[in-house]
C-alpha cells in the first residue's frame, strides 16, 4: 500500500473491517458471493470498488469474478445512490396501463437515467421488471414507498414533492426498502392521528352496560 | 405469540402444542384478519392492521378478547384493503386506517355490520357480508394457498394451530420415503412454476440419483410480469413451503436445502427468514426432525435481479456464487445440480401443494381438477379484468368461468380480446378459446402454457403486436447473453417488432419473425431463448390481420401505437370550448364558438394532446 | 457382461465411441467436419456460439443438440447434414455476421458453411468484431489461472473486460487470449520504448524483461514470475539463469563449464566443446 494517501489507507482500513465481518458472516463461503455483495450495498448503498477488491482478496476469488456478478445482476450498483431511488415497474399489467408513458415522462422531467443517478444526484432511477403489485398498476415505489394507479401527471408530482424534502401523502403506508435488509417492516406508522377510544369502545362494552344498566 | 419455544421431540410432542396453540386460540372471542398481501400493502393495509393492534391493545379487557392477524393475500386485490372479521365471517373492503374506530365500535363491540365497507354488486346493488356471498369467490378452491389469508403470516403458532406441520408428522411416523413418492406419483402433481413436469416422477429420479449430498431447492424467483402468486405464498404461508421442502428432503434423502427468492421480494424474503428462524427453535429444520432421525434445514438466499434465474440451471449456478448463465441439461439437475450433485428443484406453489397431499391423501388431491392436470393452480388474474386478484381454482375451469364469472368481466364497457398466460414464454388466447378449460396440455396445444400462473387480460385497445413488442423488449433486457440466437435473434425481432409498430414495417417482416422464431427453438441454449419467441409467433398465429394493418397499411386497429391512428373531434360532442385549439403545440385545430373544432390532419403530429384534454370526450381515436 | 463401445452413427455411418466423449470428438476423429467456434481442444466445452449444432435421434423425434458438448453415454443417432442442422448452423452465422460484418475469418468459416451474405441488418454493437466465444476469458481462468478477464454486464451489451474496465491487476502478459481468439479482437503490442507489452483492448500493460547481458527483449516480467511462483523450486532454479537471453546464457554455460574443468585435462579445450 506504499504511496496511497491518509484517505486511500483509512478506506482501505474501512473497507477490510467491514468486508471481513461479511465474509464471516457466511464462513468465507465463496459460493455465498452473492449474499456477501448484497451485504455490502446493503450497507454502502453501493459496491465501491475498494471493498470488492477486499472481497476478492479475502475469499481468494478473482475480481474479474466479482466484477462479471456485479455487472450482470440488475440489483447491484457500481455507483453510489442517489437521494432517492425510484423503481419504475415495467410488468405487463403496467405497461398495459400505461408506464412506458410514465417512464418517458419522468425521465424527461428530472433527468432520469435508467440503471444510474441523475446528474443532480436526486433520483437513482431502476426500472424494475414487476413489483408484483399488479393490482395496482402502474406501480412506482420511491424509496420502499409504493405509489399506485399512477398517471403520468401524479408521477411528476409525487416526484417533485420527494425532490423537493416533502413526504408522500398518505394513504400509502411505508414498505420495506427494496435492497434493505430485514426489519424495515417494523419501523413506525407514518402520519397516524391518534383516537380517542372510550370506554364504549371496550370489547365488553355492551356486557358492562347491561350489567351497568341494570 | 405463544410459550417459550421448545424443541418438539416427537410427533406427540407436536400434537400437545398443537392443541395448547389451539387452547388459546379458542379463548379469542374476535378475530380480525387483515390482508397484508401484494395488493393491499400498497393501499395502506399496514397501517389498517397497527390501528387495529393499537385498539386491541388499549382496550384490552379479561372478558373480550380480540386478536387482530396480519394475514396474507385473501384474493380480491382490486378492493383490497381487505378486512375479515370472525365470527360471521364479515368482508369489508377497501378499508382505510380511518375506517377502524368504525369497524370496532360497530362490528367488534357491537356485532354489527358497517354496511358502506361491504362488497356491493355493481349491476344489482346487493351487498354481500361474507366472500362466499361474492362473486369472485366463486368456484375458488384454495389447496397451496389453504391457510394463506386465514393464519398470522408472521405466526408458527397459528399455522401450527390451523394444522400445519401434521403432514410431516405423518410423514415422518408413518410412511416410508417410497411411500411418500408413491402418494405423490398417485396425486398426479405437476410442477407448478410452468414446466408442468410430473413431479412424483422427478422426486423418484432425485432418489435413485447416486450421489451425495443431495439438494432441495424451492424456486421461488417468479420472474414473470404479472405474477403475484408465488410472492403472496411466500409471504402469506412461508411454513407451507418449509413443510413441503421437509418432506421432500424425506423422500429423496437429503437435508439441505435452499430457498431462493427474487429479490424483488424484500417483504417475502423476511417472512422466510423468520420462519426458518421459528421452525428451527422448535426442532422441526434442524437435526433429528421430531425424533424421526431426518435432519434438514434450510438456507434463504436472495436474486440479483435477473430474470434468467429462474431457469433451473441459472438458479443453480447463482446459490453457487457465479453469474445466472444457464447450461446445457443434457445431463438433468437432478443427475448432477448444484455444485455437480443430484438436486431437486421444484416451484414454491409446488412445495406449498406437498403438505396437503400428504395429510389428505393422493386420492383426495387427484378428484380435483381434469385427467391429466390434478389439484388446483393460483393464478393472477389481472389486467382489464374488473376484479384484479389472487384465485385458485380447480384445473379444468374455463377461461370464461375465470374471467367473466370470477374476474367480472372488462371494465369500462370495452371488448375482451385475448388473456396472456405463460409471461414471456406464453402466448396469448383469443375470446374464441374462452370456453376452454384451463389445464397444462390444453394451454399448450392453443399456442400458449400454463407458465407460472400470471393471467393477464387485454381488451380492444390493446395493441397486439405492441404486446409482442413488449415481450421481447423485456426478453432483450433479461437474456444472460451466453448463446448467439438468444442475444442476437430477440434483438433481431425487438427491431422488426419496433419498426412495425412504427410504422416502418416491411413485406417479409412477419416471415422473418417466424424464421427467427424456428431458429431460436432449435439453437438457443435454455427455455428463455427457446421460447423467446412465443409471444410473437402466437400473437401472429391470432391477430395477423393486426399485424398485416400495421406492414401493408402503416395503420393499428387497436389505436395504440402512436402514427398509425387519427386524431378526430366527433361533431356533435364538441362543445367548441377552444382548449384543445390552445393546447394543440402545431396549431393544427381550426373552430370558432359555437362551430365544432376540425383538426387538420396534414398538420396533426398525433400527440395526443387534445385527446388528453377535452372534457367532453370529443377527440376520438379512428 | 463385457463392456461394449457405444455406437455414434453420424449421417448414417457407425463409428465407436468412448462413454463421456462428445459428439464432436467422435466427428472429428472420423473426419467429418462440424463448423465450431467457441470450442478448444484445451478448454471445457461452453457451448455459447451455437454454430456446432446437429441432431440426434430421441425415437420418435429429433433434438438439436451442441455437438462440441453433448455427452456420449449410449448409443446415439447423428444427423450433421439434414436440412434442419443446416438450416440451424446456417442460421447462427448469419446472425453472427450481422453482429460483425467486418470479419474476415467469420466471412471465410461462412463462405465454408454455405452461407454468403446476411439478411439481418446490424442491431448489436460488437467491440471489435468480438463474437462473445468467451475462449480469451476461459484460457485465462482455466489454464493461465490469472482470471483477468471476464465476461461483463448481460445480454446484447455484454463485453469482455476487465474489472472495472481498468488495467488488470492480475494480467500477466502472457497473450494467451490473443493467441485464442478467432477473430483477432485481441492484440499484442510491444512497445519497445516504453520497454512494455500491451494486451489490447484491455489496457493490460506489463513490463518487459531484457536480457541483462545484450538488451534483447525476453517477454513478460509477470509471465517470469507467475511460471517462478507455479512451478515451484525447479522451475524459479531453472529461470534464475533467466535474466540473460537464450545466447547470452548458452555463452556464460560454456564458460561455466571450461571453468569446471582443471586446465589440461581431457582432450581438448572448452572451446572446441563449445558449439
Amino acid at each position: 500500500m506504499a504511496g496511497k494517501s491518509q484517505d486511500d489507507l483509512s478506506a482501505c482500513g474501512h473497507a477490510q473491517a467491514g468486508v471481513a465481518g461479511i465474509i464471516e458472516r457466511y464462513s468465507g463461503d465463496p459460493g455465498m458471493l452473492i449474499p456477501m455483495m448484497q451485504d455490502i450495498q446493503a450497507g454502502e448503498g453501493y459496491l465501491p470498488r475498494e471493498e470488492l477488491k477486499e472481497l476478492a482478496r479475502g475469499l481468494g476469488v478473482p475480481l474479474s469474478r466479482i466484477y462479471s456478478i456485479a455487472t450482470f445482476y440488475a440489483a447491484f450498483r457500481l455507483m453510489p445512490k442517489g437521494d432517492h431511488t425510484v423503481q419504475l415497474c415495467m410488468g405487463t399489467v403496467c405497461f398495459l396501463k400505461g408506464s412506458g408513458k410514465i417512464s418517458e415522462t419522468i425521465q424527461k422531467e428530472f433527468g432520469l437515467v435508467p440503471g444510474a443517478t441523475s446528474a443532480d444526484g436526486k433520483f437513482t432511477f431502476a426500472p424494475v421488471n414487476c413489483v408484483g403489485a399488479c393490482a395496482l398498476a402502474p406501480v412506482m415505489v420511491v424509496d420502499g414507498e409504493y405509489h399506485g394507479g399512477l398517471t403520468v401527471d401524479s408521477a411528476v408530482e409525487i416526484l417533485h414533492r420527494i425532490a423537493e424534502g416533502g413526504g408522500a401523502e398518505a394513504p400509502v403506508a411505508p414498505g420495506p426498502a427494496a435492497s434493505d435488509g430485514p426489519s424495515a417492516e417494523k419501523k413506525g406508522r407514518a402520519g397516524s392521528t391518534t383516537v380517542k377510544y372510550t370506554a364504549e369502545d371496550r370489547p365488553d362494552a355492551k356486557k358492562r352496560a347491561k350489567k351497568k344498566g341494570k | 405469540m405463544g410459550t417459550v419455544a421448545t424443541k418438539l421431540e416427537s410427533a406427540e410432542t407436536l400434537a400437545e402444542y398443537r392443541a395448547a396453540a389451539r387452547e388459546r386460540a379458542a379463548r379469542i372471542d374476535r378475530v380480525v384478519r387483515v390482508c397484508c398481501g401484494p395488493g393491499c400493502i400498497p393501499k395502506g393495509a399496514r397501517e389498517v392492521y397497527e390501528r387495529f393492534v393499537e385498539a386491541a391493545g388499549e382496550l384490552a379487557d379479561g372478558g373480550v378478547a380480540v386478536e387482530p392477524k396480519l394475514t396474507g393475500c385473501q384474493g380480491l386485490c382490486q378492493r383490497g384493503p381487505i378486512v375479515t372479521v370472525d365470527p360471521g365471517g364479515i368482508f369489508y373492503q377497501g378499508v382505510k386506517a380511518d375506517d377502524v374506530p368504525e369497524i370496532w365500535r360497530t362490528t367488534v363491540v357491537g356485532g354489527r355490520v358497517v354496511e358502506r365497507l361491504l362488497y356491493e354488486d355493481e349491476q344489482t346493488g346487493v351487498k354481500a357480508q361474507t366472500a362466499a356471498e361474492i362473486p369472485f369467490y366463486r368456484g375458488h378452491h384454495r389447496i397451496a394457498l389453504a391457510l394463506c389469508g386465514v393464519v398470522d403470516a408472521r405466526s408458527v403458532d397459528d399455522y401450527i394451530a390451523a394444522g400445519g406441520y401434521e403432514g410431516l408428522a405423518k410423514v415422518l411416523t408413518a410412511m416410508t420415503p417410497d411411500g411418500v413418492i408413491e402418494e405423490l406419483t398417485k396425486s398426479g402433481l405437476r410442477g407448478r412454476g410452468g414446466g408442468g413436469f410430473p413431479t412424483g416422477r422427478k422426486w423418484r429420479s432425485a432418489r435413485n440419483a447416486p450421489g451425495e449430498p443431495k439438494y432441495v431447492i424451492a424456486n421461488g424467483d417468479e420472474g414473470d410480469p404479472g405474477a403475484f402468486m408465488d410472492r403472496a405464498l411466500m409471504e402469506g404461508v412461508p411454513h407451507a413451503v418449509i413443510e413441503g421442502m421437509v418432506i421432500g428432503g424425506y423422500a429423496i434423502g437429503s437435508s439441505d436445502g435452499y430457498i431462493y427468492v427474487r429479490d424483488e421480494y424484500p417483504i417475502a424474503v423476511e417472512r422466510l427468514r423468520d420462519a426458518v428462524g421459528q421452525a428451527r427453535e422448535l426442532g422441526l429444520l434442524g437435526e433429528d426432525i421430531l425424533g424421526s432421525g431426518h435432519s434438514f434445514d434450510i438456507r434463504i438466499n436472495r436474486g440479483g435481479g435477473a430474470f434468467v434465474c429462474g431457469e433451473s440451471t441459472a438458479l443453480m449456478a447463482s446459490l453457487e456464487g457465479r453469474v445466472g448463465e444457464p447450461r446445457a441439461k443434457y445431463i438433468h439437475t437432478i443427475e448432477s445440480g448444484l455444485k455437480g450433485k443430484p438436486s431437486l428443484l421444484n416451484n414454491v406453489e409446488t412445495w406449498a401443494n406437498v403438505p396437503q397431499i400428504v395429510l389428505k391423501g393422493a386420492d383426495w388431491f387427484a378428484s380435483f381438477g381434469t385427467e391429466k392436470s390434478k389439484g388446483t393452480k393460483v393464478f393472477s388474474l389481472v389486467g382489464k379484468v374488473t376484479n384484479t386478484g389472487l384465485v385458485e381454482v380447480p384445473m379444468g375451469m374455463t377461461l370464461r368461468e375465470i374471467i367473466y364469472g370470477i374476474g367480472g368481466g372488462i371494465p369500462g364497457g370495452k371488448a375482451f380480446k385475448a388473456v396472456q398466460t405463460g409471461g414471456p414464454s406464453g402466448g396469448c388466447i383469443p375470446a374464441e378459446c374462452l370456453d376452454e378449460p384451463v389445464d397444462f396440455d390444453r394451454l399448450t396445444e392453443l399456442g400458449s402454457m400454463m407458465g407460472s400462473g400470471g393471467m393477464i387480460v387485454m381488451d380492444e385497445d390493446t395493441c397486439m403486436v405492441n404486446v409482442a413488442r413488449y415481450f421481447v423488449h423485456f426478453l432483450k433486457d433479461e437474456s444472460c447473453g451466453k448463446c448467439t440466437p438468444c442475444r442476437e435473434g430477440v434483438a433481431q425481432m425487438l427491431e422488426i417488432l419496433t419498426r412495425i409498430t412504427k410504422g416502418e414495417g416491411r413485406q417479409g417482416d412477419v416471415e422473418a419473425l417466424e424464421g427467427l422464431g424456428t431458429l431460436l427453438e432449435d439453437t438457443a441454449l435454455c427455455a428463455l431463448g427457446k421460447t423467446a419467441a412465443h409471444p410473437v409467433l402466437s400473437t401472429v398465429r391470432r391477430f395477423r390481420d393486426e399485424y398485416e394493418a400495421h406492414i401493408k397499411e402503416k395503420r393499428c386497429p387497436a389505436k395504440e401505437c402512436p402514427g398509425l391512428f387519427r386524431y378526430q373531434i366527433d361533431a356533435e360532442a364538441c362543445r367548441a370550448c377552444g382548449i384543445c385549439l390552445k393546447k394543440c403545440p402545431v396549431e393544427a385545430i381550426t373552430g370558432a364558438k359555437k362551430t365544432a373544432h376540425v383538426i387538420d390532419l396534414e398538420k396533426c403530429t398525433n400527440c395526443g394532446t387534445c385527446f388528453e384534454v377535452c372534457p367532453f370526450s370529443a377527440v376520438l381515436k379512428v | 457382461m463385457r463392456y461394449r463401445m457405444p455406437t455414434v452413427t453420424i449421417d448414417g455411418r457407425p463409428f465407436d465411441a468412448e462413454v463421456g466423449e462428445t459428439i464432436l470428438d467422435v466427428a472429428r476423429r472420423n473426419g467429418i467436419w462440424i463448423p465450431t467456434l467457441c470450442h478448444h481442444a484445451a478448454l471445457e466445452p461452453y457451448a455459447a456460439c451455437r454454430i456446432c449444432v446437429v441432431e440426434i435421434d430421441r425415437g420418435g423425434w429429433w433434438q438439436v443438440v451442441t455437438s462440441c458438448n453433448y455427452p456420449v453415454r449410449r448409443d446415439i443417432t447423428v444427423r450433421v447434414e439434414s436440412e434442419r442442422a443446416q438450416r440451424a448452423r446456417r442460421g447462427v452465422m448469419q446472425l453472427l455476421l450481422a453482429r460483425c460484418p467486418e470479419s474476415p475469418e467469420l466471412a471465410d468459416l461462412a463462405r465454408r458453411m454455405g452461407v454468403e451474405a446476411t439478411p439481418y441488418p446490424k442491431v448489436t454493437e460488437a467491440q471489435r468484431n468480438c463474437i462473445l466465444c468467451g475462449l480469451c476469458v476461459r484460457v485465462c481462468e482455466e489454464r493461465i489461472g490469472s482470471a483477468a478477464i471476464s465476461l461483463a454486464g448481460r445480454g446484447a451489451d455484454r463485453a469482455v473486460a476487465a474489472p472495472f474496465r481498468l488495467a488488470s491487476e492480475d494480467c500477466i502478459g502472457c497473450g494467451a487470449c490473443a493467441a485464442v481468439c478467432p477473430v483477432g479482437t485481441i492484440v499484442v503490442r510491444t512497445h519497445e520504448d516504453a520497454g512494455e507489452v500491451e494486451i489490447s483492448p484491455f489496457k493490460s500493460r506489463v513490463k518487459l524483461r531484457r536480457c541483462a547481458q545484450c538488451g534483447e527483449i525476453l517477454g513478460s516480467e509477470l509471465v517470469r514470475r507467475a511460471l517462478g511462483a507455479r512451478g515451484g523450486p525447479t522451475v524459479v532454479e531453472i529461470l534464475a539463469g533467466g535474466d540473460l537471453c537464450p545466447r547470452c546464457r548458452r555463452a556464460k554455460q560454456a564458460r561455466e563449464l571450461a571453468a569446471a574443468v582443471p586446465a589440461g585435462a581431457g582432450s581438448g579445450t572448452a572451446s572446441d566443446r563449445c558449439g
